[in-house]
């Protein structure tokens, strides 16, 4: 691995470096402190989009990177969700304290769930992933002890002042946000990106270059389910109620298929810009109620028929900064300075090489 | 054991409605590759217009379907040439996915059409027909359908086998490249299939209506129901596509028996395990 690393070496080291390192300790200051002068529904709206921006970022991760279009992640959501609240009402625990192990316990499903869903690929694993969703939702709303179809509160929430459980939530769910995005971009820069990309561009060559394609796999979508779980646990620590047909609602996934497909599927960069399209869309629109729903389908079907590469994608090339720094780049001398995608970088490697010294690894 | 008897044949009856369901899908899985998300919405579309179709003109259901099988074809038909032609063959996710904003689209439509209300349609004398055999009652509808069903499937898979469409249908599912070589139009082709996938869910969906009550949100569920049938029986094979569709029937029914809300669960359940022991499917060639 370390071989082909330096071949495709990650962009860095650009000017941006210097800038980053002053604005990233702005945002995460002013991020922080938003309960001190926000409401509480500004405050509840922006744990809505940065968990739904989790979910999305997860299943662009699945999609774009890894090949896993799982029509079903929510069912992660639904999981993480109620591991925290039956956790945290049966053990009398702190929420808060509780989230690890939610990510831990969404993270144990994706691997036992791994072991049927990986039979299936492409398409099917697609709709393969929906059916364990519906499987999990059917089974919580017929099990009287997660209070089945009413489903259950969060009993250790009432033990917290209004201001402390808002801003606590808050601030869980710009932990999870941030949390996610780093996580995805170290993974994307590191040797499981880079496999991963590999599998994308083409997953018989990658078997062949010695890839360990179902691994890296199975790695992506426990990650991507500990993600999902996280959001799912701090979104309904918003509501301060879970029931089964709401935590394992399609609505979820659909929501995060619609910003990963408009903000651009496959770039990190995509769910940041869709989540931001979608809150716009959905403040200004959703008093439309019905008609809301049938135009953000529309824009989504027009946007895979006329823009596949999403928002991100109708940026013109040579302004598209790439401020996550997670496009690799040719080594020097063998390309023009500017970064190329990882699509183009391996054609004109294949084109130049013989076969052979694409494998090294 | 009466009732265990009854519980089996309601579960091939329903199953063999599950199997109808999923030959449309198992078409354009086979000869496309693609998936139809918005399969099961477009079941309860063809059940609403079964109901506009019998209120405007005063006919039962089975009359509807004269013209509920040509507006679904002509649907399909504009909807391969107009919209997913232009998706097909660019790997299996864009036609997913414009196939997943179709579905809301349809969902959401049928909801300002007609109200987020369940609606049931009656389908006359017949529905209350019943033949007594040895204690075990059969409804003569469902049988029917059933025998609809299965009828449907065999003339699919002679026509698969035995004519022009069919050997066209073989070879763009084999090598779609060397099949437009040899002077089959794929996109004409393709809409000519997705024309006859939707006759048939046309066909489907008055079967549906009549025995069920159905509203806008139904959709999905019938997809999972004919995804499951296809994939149990193993893609490419129609007939598997039958047994795949009457397991799940049965699965159903009878976990319904174990605990009224569990039915739908049992059928998924059956198909997990199914997955786990044959990942082929009961008859599949191909490794889906």
């Amino acid at each position: 691995m370390t071989m082909s690393q330096q071949m495709l070496r990650v962009s860095s080291g650009t000017p941006m470096r210097g800038a980053a390192w002053v604005v990233l300790p702005l945002v995460v200051v002013a991020a922080a402190a938003v309960p001190w002068f926000a409401t509480f529904a500004v405050q509840r709206l922006l744990v809505e989009a940065l968990t739904l921006f989790t979910v999305a970022l997860a299943w662009n991760l699945l999609a774009g990177y890894g090949g896993l279009v799982a029509v079903g992640l929510h069912v992660f959501v639904g999981v993480g969700a109620y591991a925290l609240f039956t956790l945290s009402n049966q053990l009398h625990l702190n929420p808060w304290l509780l989230l690890p192990a939610a990510g831990l316990f969404a993270a144990f499903f994706a691997l036992i769930s791994a072991w049927p869903m990986f039979r299936l690929s492409g398409a099917y694993f697609a709709v393969g992933t929906w059916v364990l969703a519906e499987m999990m939702r059917i089974l919580t709303l017929n099990t009287p002890w997660l209070g089945a179809g009413a489903g259950m509160p969060l009993e250790a929430m009432s033990g917290f002042d209004r201001w402390t459980r808002n801003a606590g939530v808050y601030w869980a769910a710009v932990t999870v946000g941030f949390g996610a995005l780093i996580v995805a971009r170290a993974i994307l820069r590191g040797p499981l990106g880079l496999a991963l990309m590999s599998v994308r561009d083409s997953e018989p060559a990658a078997l062949a270059c010695g890839v360990p394609v179902a691994r890296a796999k199975i790695a992506l979508w426990i990650v991507g389910a500990v993600m999902s779980g996280l959001a799912g646990a701090v979104a309904y620590m918003n509501t301060l109620q879970v029931t089964p047909d709401a935590s394992f609602s399609l609505n979820w996934t659909a929501a995060a298929i619609f910003i990963a497909v408009l903000g651009g599927i496959g770039t990190l960069e995509g769910p940041i810009v869709g989540t931001i399209i979608y809150f716009v869309l959905r403040e200004v629109f959703a008093g439309y109620g019905a008609w809301y729903f049938i135009g953000i389908g529309l824009l989504a079907i027009m946007a895979m028929v006329a823009a596949p590469g999403g928002a991100w994608s109708l940026v013109p090339e040579r302004w598209r900064l790439d401020p996550l720094r997670v496009r690799r780049r040719m080594p020097e001398g063998e390309t023009p300075a500017s970064t190329v995608d990882t699509e183009a970088a391996t054609l004109t490697r294949s084109s130049r090489r013989p076969p052979s010294a694409n494998c090294r690894s | 054991m009466q009732i265990f008897a009854e519980t089996l044949l309601n579960g091939l009856m329903l199953g063999a409605l599950y199997a109808l369901f999923g030959l449309g899908l198992s078409l354009s899985l086979g000869v496309m590759g693609m998936i139809n998300i918005a399969h099961g919405d477009l079941i309860v579309v063809g059940a609403y217009l079964t109901g506009v179709a019998m209120g405007l003109f005063g006919i039962d259901a089975i009359a509807a379907l004269s013209l509920v099988i040509p507006a679904m074809f002509v649907i399909g038909w504009l909807m391969q040439q107009l919209l997913l032609n232009r998706v097909v063959g660019r790997g299996p996710l864009a036609p997913l996915l414009l196939t997943f904003g179709l579905s809301i689209v349809l969902q959401n439509l049928l909801q300002e059409i007609f109200t987020a209300d369940t609606r049931s349609l009656q389908a006359g004398d017949l529905a209350q027909l019943g033949v007594n055999i040895s204690g075990v009652s059969i409804g003569v509808l469902p049988l029917l359908s059933m025998l609809v069903s299965i009828a449907l499937l065999g003339a699919t898979h002679w026509l698969i086998g035995h004519t022009h469409f069919g050997r066209q249908a073989r070879a763009v599912s084999d090598d779609p490249d060397t099949a437009r070589l040899v002077g089959v139009n794929d996109r004409r082709f393709f809409a000519l299939v997705t024309g006859f996938i939707f006759a048939t869910i046309g066909i489907a969906a008055v079967l549906y209506a009549v025995r069920t009550p159905f509203s806008p949100t139904a959709g999905p569920e019938r997809l999972l129901y004919s995804f499951e049938s296809v994939v149990l029986g193993g893609l490419g094979n129609i007939w598997g596509t039958l047994v795949g569709g009457l397991v799940i029937g049965v699965a159903q029914l009878f976990g319904a028996k174990i605990s009224s809300g569990l039915g739908p669960f049992f059928g998924h359940l059956v198909f997990l395990v199914v997955l786990l022991a044959r990942p082929r499917g009961l008859f599949g060639r191909a490794v889906p």
